[in-house]
């Protein structure tokens, strides 16, 4: 593997004397990028301490620091570290670092290091391949071999005649550019194409840089709005966002699994044989982090037992038989006035119709509702932030009355003063519809945030949209917010003002591979089979299909599985495999990471099951969003192997 | 990482001859990669029919994964009479080293990007001279932040602050000034005139091609 390091400690002749007139010394020394990942510290520092305690000098200590040119977690990093008898600072680093310490360090900073050149070397994977931006590909001309960087005079109209046996008469130990651009035109039988070419003449001015400048600062801004990191997968919303809701035909057979959220399963009270109704109990929740299940048809029930489930294996479920008739049961009426009801009122009713948060975490609402400090604000999550999903899109659109009505129940459940419902701005239909109807509700706003994923993650959201930040290890409760996802807020509505439990949710079934895309309101139970079939099937053999988003999603071997109350789509994509090659600190994952990890060391640490490593890095605050394994430049699966590192801590190891 | 720009439509349409793959790398696409400008140029070209698969990939510079990420294509490459790559130079060149008897085409011109490193552009930026000068200059680097990377003090042709080869810059040289004038440290100008040493860079690096 190539090794793209920038910089080298400066000579001893050059650092003595710079070291001379300076005592109280600290070191920051950048850990390197563009090598492999090795956790075992670059012995620069240790040079360079040993240097100045020959010297005489004393040192205040010294950090080692990873990616030294990132701004936010240097400047985070320094603030700890610096002691405040600190006179000058050292750093050991490319020019990049040294610039980035100087400017966040109100002390003089010194460079204890040299830039090295790596002309050309621009490769995401350490390759001996080099481009040399030049801003004019000649590529197109010479087969594919680059005559700027290969050609060691960076001629662009052939050879200058002074090879001997192919090899260049400037560095003999590389081959003649020009030659092998003859010999592989030769083979492809382009040769009469090039030299019928007019002379090329390379225009220096090609490149502009304040073109680029620009690019720079907007990608700069993309990359801090809101909050840090995140990035931009390519959506496809435009396969399904502007389809209406349809109901989904009824299913002859539902398979309703008594765990469709976060906690403990809940338990059958229905045996086989037994007839039951819509909406009707046929879960109970077991503990205080459960949730209630119902029937999502009337008919009979024919099975109580394990089956397939989307995340767990094999989950105990009822099986019902429908009787087409849809007889809704008894205590399927509505709960009355928002305005009469008591805050405790309100969360009994969410508890008992089982509502549980509906962007897939499937947290059940009521104890959110019920947060154990107050709370000044509800945020409704409207952001929809993974591609391809429009489940929330078209609920907004299509019930904004119904979410209006849910958030007020939501602010008077909890006590909150505030609701905002923060909506990305690919949905300009959703967001007007909300402004219109929100315009004349005092505590309602409506916040329209720049697309980025994972806006929609609860932490994300209270960062963009609040400007708070939610501790480590904390709940949004800790900075005074709630967060609810738009759909779940439409299920609390229906179970105030219809009765209805949640029975059923608005699934997208899209994706690439899929034949006819769709937005419908389907039952709880019915198989993802039934969907796929139902859309026209997928449009090759070759395909994933995943529950959920092409980020978060989880796999499906199995389209048997029934659809849940946290189903917000069924997407079929084209499978890209990976082949995981070793980490080359290329800093990507860090640089995208919301929550501003490194998620390289877990990579590290999952071979060696070093799970105070895991803990050191601080693991548990990962939320999973995936941003580090899309980035990932060696196609680790990184989430996996933080998975078992979260695994292993929950375990007490 | 660098930044890739659509070559023009004119020039690509003529590329692409006969039978097309077409491949594009989004790798560093949070960078910069013209998606969807890439995206409705491809649409344009597919309506003939000789497009035969738009792949999209990331990360094309790695061979390894190029070649991983191919095989499913075998065929439709072999049948294809021209490889259209959209993606930096590195790209290009490992694809067309990959398919060797193909011709491979580049749709992208590459530029600098300001700071190569491990993270997302940095306002500043590092000319790899070899010999750090921020040692004298409090930290800001005469050879990136003076439009004419003058190593001994300004020029004399600010105005008010500002660069006079780009106004909307300012004088590198003013800022290293103030800065070392707030830490107290002016003094540190006082050091001998320097000579640029422009092959200090090449000396150094291990970089034998």
């Amino acid at each position: 593997m190539e090794d793209y390091t920038k910089f080298k400690l400066k000579r001893a002749e050059e650092l003595i004397p710079l070291l001379a007139d300076k005592q109280n010394i600290f070191i920051v020394a950048c850990n390197k990028c563009f090598k492999e990942f090795e956790t075992f510290d670059e012995p620069e520092c240790g040079e360079f301490e040993r240097l100045a305690k020959e010297q005489g000098k004393t040192l205040t200590g010294c950090a080692k620091v990873d990616f030294l040119c990132n701004k936010t977690t240097t400047a985070k990093r320094l603030q700890s570290v610096l002691p405040a008898e600190t006179e000058n600072v050292f750093v050991i680093s490319c020019g990049l670092g040294i610039q980035t310490v100087a400017d966040l360090v109100e002390k003089p900073v010194f460079a204890a290091s040299d830039s090295i050149a790596y002309r050309g070397k621009h490769g995401m994977a350490l390759t001996k391949t080099r481009c040399d931006a030049c801003g004019q590909c000649y590529l197109n001309l010479t087969g594919g071999i680059c005559p700027i960087v290969d050609c060691s005079k960076s001629l662009v109209n052939g050879q200058c005649g002074g090879a001997k046996n192919g090899k260049c008469e400037v560095n003999k130990n590389m081959d003649c550019g020009w030659q092998k651009i003859y010999e592989r035109l030769e083979k492809q039988g382009l040769l009469s194409d090039f030299l019928n070419q007019p002379v090329q003449v390379r225009d220096y001015s090609k490149v502009n840089f304040k073109l680029i400048n620009e690019y720079v600062k907007s990608v700069r801004e993309k990359r801090f709005d809101g909050y840090y990191g995140g990035i931009h997968p390519s959506e496809h919303k435009e396969y399904s966002e502007h389809l209406s809701l349809k109901n989904f035909p009824e299913v002859k057979t539902v398979v309703i699994p008594m765990s469709q959220h976060a906690g403990a399963p809940a338990e059958p009270i229905v045996a086989v044989g037994d007839i039951v109704k819509v909406g009707q109990r046929i879960g109970e929740a077991k503990g205080f982090i459960s949730a209630n299940i119902h029937s999502s048809v009337s008919g009979k029930v024919i099975a109580v037992e394990p089956r397939p489930h989307a995340t767990n294996g094999s989950v105990m479920s009822v099986v019902i038989e429908s009787d087409g008739k849809n007889t809704p049961h008894e205590s399927v009426k509505p709960a009355g006035d928002l305005d009469s009801m008591t805050s405790e009122q309100i969360i009994d009713l969410v508890r008992e119709k089982g509502i549980v948060g509906m962007g897939g975490a499937g947290f059940p609402t009521s104890v959110k509702i019920k947060p154990p400090k107050p709370v000044d604000t509800v945020l409704l999550n409207g952001c929809e932030c993974e591609p391809m999903l429009t489940a929330d899109h078209r609920v907004m659109v299509e019930y904004a009355d119904d979410i209006i009505y849910g958030l007020k129940a939501l602010l008077k459940a909890s006590g909150a003063e505030k609701g905002i419902i923060a909506i990305e701005d690919n949905k300009p239909d959703a967001v007007e519809i909300m402004q219109a109807k929100t315009a004349n509700i005092d505590n309602i706003e409506v916040v329209v945030a720049k697309t980025k994923y994972p806006q929609g993650a609860e932490k994300m959201l209270i960062k963009r949209v609040l400007g708070r930040s939610v501790p480590s290890g904390g709940l949004p409760a800790d900075v005074g917010a709630i967060v609810s996802n738009v759909s779940t807020v439409k299920a609390v509505s229906d179970a105030i003002k219809t009765g209805m439990p949640l029975i059923e949710r608005v699934v997208t079934v899209t994706g690439e591979r899929i034949k006819n895309p769709g937005n419908y309101v389907v039952k709880i139970g019915t198989p993802v089979k039934a969907l796929v079939d139902y859309c026209g099937g997928v449009t090759s053999d070759d395909v994933t299909i995943k529950m959920g988003g092409p980020m978060m999603g989880f796999e499906l071997k199995d389209l048997g599985v029934p659809v849940m109350k946290g189903t917000n789509g069924i997407i079929a994509i084209e499978p890209v495999a990976a082949e995981p090659s070793p980490c080359i600190k290329c800093g990507r994952c860090a640089d995208v990471c919301p929550m501003e990890l490194k998620p390289l060391y877990f990579t590290k640490y999952a071979g060696t099951e070093n799970w105070q490593g895991f803990k050191d890095q601080n693991v548990m605050d990962c939320i999973e969003c995936g941003c580090c394994q899309t980035i990932c430049s060696s196609k680790i699966p990184i989430v996996s192997m933080i998975k078992i590192g979260k695994k292993a801590i929950r375990e007490g190891k | 990482m660098l930044i890739t720009q659509l070559k023009s439509k004119e020039t690509i349409e003529a590329l692409a001859k006969g039978k097309t793959v077409i491949i594009n790398c989004h790798g560093c696409k949070e960078v910069y990669f013209p998606e969807q400008e890439a995206a409705e140029l491809q649409k344009e070209l597919s309506v003939g029919g000789n497009v035969t698969e738009i792949i999209t990939r990331d990360y094309i510079c790695n061979p390894d994964n190029l070649r991983f990420q191919l095989k499913k294509f075998e065929d439709k490459i072999k049948d294809a009479d021209t490889v259209l790559v959209f993606s930096c130079g590195v790209g290009v060149q490992t694809v067309a080293a990959f398919l060797e008897d193909k011709k491979v085409f580049a749709c992208c011109d590459t530029c600098p990007l300001p700071g190569f490193q491990g993270v997302t552009p940095l306002e500043f930026d590092c000319g790899q001279c070899g010999e750090c000068y921020l040692n004298s200059t409090g930290g800001i680097c005469p050879i990136t932040a003076c439009s004419k990377s003058l190593v001994n003090g300004q020029c004399g042709g600010a105005k008010n602050g500002r660069c006079e080869v780009n106004k909307d810059m300012e004088c590198g040289w003013e800022r290293i000034y103030r800065k070392l004038e707030k830490l107290g440290r002016l003094d540190t100008l006082k050091y001998e005139a320097k000579v640029r040493d422009y092959a200090k860079p090449f000396k150094e690096s291990k970089d034998e091609g």
